[in-house]
């Protein structure tokens, strides 16, 4: 187990500003910090257990047959969960619901399968898949902070009052699509200008 | 071994594993939907029982045909129906609370794929506490001549669930007519 795997998903290797990776479910949920902790939630719990499973089964999927095996093992999951909370915890359900199936259009969870879990050892792929969960987790949390501040003048999570409203009149064109551009664009030129991806 | 032989076992090794692993999680899918059927049957009728309660909060429902009855120690007080509708993002589904003056008394959203940060705002209180009192005539978005404010950037997600309002009261306030005749 080395621990660099952990860490380097994180920051130098973050999914979204170093890899521009998962941009499509980072430029449509971003629009606020509730949103953003229920989709790293949901996304971390696929990307963990199926990238487990598939680290556990490399020796057994043939290289040609790989994409489709890692595919109907990624969806399979993802229904099974959605299932699961549906059934069981109507609650999270309602804050979680709309995220697990824009997580099977996640391309990060297919390509740490096919770039890192088929390739390395269960514990190795447990670091590789936690850390890049951390580091999707920030990229979301902070984009969808700068655009709830700045397109809501507020910041509410749960229903507690982070940042109290502080305009009456916020830019609602940071909640729209043109707001998520800019806001990706910005903090990915930032990041490259003080080198730190 | 001939050469083709040897790529006719890799072959149907491919073949065998694919094949595997699509009727193990198939099989894993099924169970997981007949363990999940009956608690997820559960939970919705609970999520209505629980929205026909904000409608009309004291009183007692009775099921007729495709919408309740909503009676207060007996008495008729209003209709409430549950629709689904198409939205921007997929189905809508609403409870519908009907006065019986014809106005709406309440509406609320039960569930919805709708634009999360954007469209999801037509589920929210503060774009549904608009419907209470509307007539039919007024059941439009404010754009075009109605009296309900569109949710910023979710015009079409707002105008799915003012139809689907608007429609089933049409629909509601025709049967009404059609029996008291």
């Amino acid at each position: 187990m080395k621990f660099q795997e952990f860490t380097k998903g994180i920051i130098k290797n973050n999914a979204v500003f170093a890899l521009a990776l998962g941009l499509c479910p980072t430029l449509a949920i971003t629009t606020s910090v509730e949103n953003a902790l229920g989709m790293s939630l949901a996304f971390a719990f696929v990307l963990i257990s199926s990238n487990l499973i598939i680290s556990a089964l490399k020796r057994f999927i043939p290289q040609e047959v790989r994409i489709p095996c890692f595919i109907v093992i990624i969806a399979s999951l993802v229904t099974a969960i959605d299932l699961f909370i549906h059934g069981y915890s109507p609650t999270l359900y309602e804050h979680l619901g709309i995220f697990l199936p824009l997580i099977v259009v996640n391309c990060i969870i297919l390509g740490r399968a096919e770039a890192f879990a088929s390739k390395h050892s269960v514990s190795d792929t447990f670091l590789d898949a936690a850390g890049v969960s951390v580091g999707f987790a920030l990229a979301i949390i902070s984009v969808s902070a700068i655009r709830e501040l700045l397109g809501s003048g507020t910041i509410v999570i749960f229903g507690h009052e982070v940042v109290p409203a502080f305009t009456s009149s916020p830019a609602v064109v940071m909640l729209l699509p043109p707001g998520a551009f800019l806001t990706i664009g910005i903090l990915l030129a930032l990041l490259k200008r003080a080198k730190v991806i | 071994m001939s050469k083709s032989s040897v790529l006719d076992v890799i072959k149907s090794k491919s073949v065998v594993v694919l094949t595997l692993i699509c009727l193990i999680t198939g099989g894993m899918l099924a169970v997981t939907y007949n363990l999940t059927r009956e608690r997820i049957a559960e939970a919705e009728q609970a999520e209505i029982n629980q929205a026909l309660s904000e409608i009309f909060p004291s009183a007692e429902f009775v099921e007729e045909n495709d919408y309740y009855m909503a009676l207060e120690n007996g008495e008729l007080i209003g209709y409430a129906m549950i629709v689904e509708g198409r939205g921007f993002g997929g189905k809508i589904k609403a409870a519908i609370g009907i006065r019986l003056d014809g106005t709406i008394q309440r509406v609320r959203v039960i569930s919805h794929s709708e634009t999360p940060g954007l469209g999801s705002k037509v589920a929210g209180d503060e774009f549904l506490a608009q419907f209470e009192g509307k007539t039919l005539e007024e059941l439009k978005l404010k754009k075009e001549g109605g009296e309900i404010d569109a949710v910023t950037g979710a015009t079409i997600s707002s105008r799915a669930v003012v139809d689907i309002v608007r429609e089933e009261l049409q629909k509601m306030m025709g049967r009404l007519a059609e029996a008291q005749e």
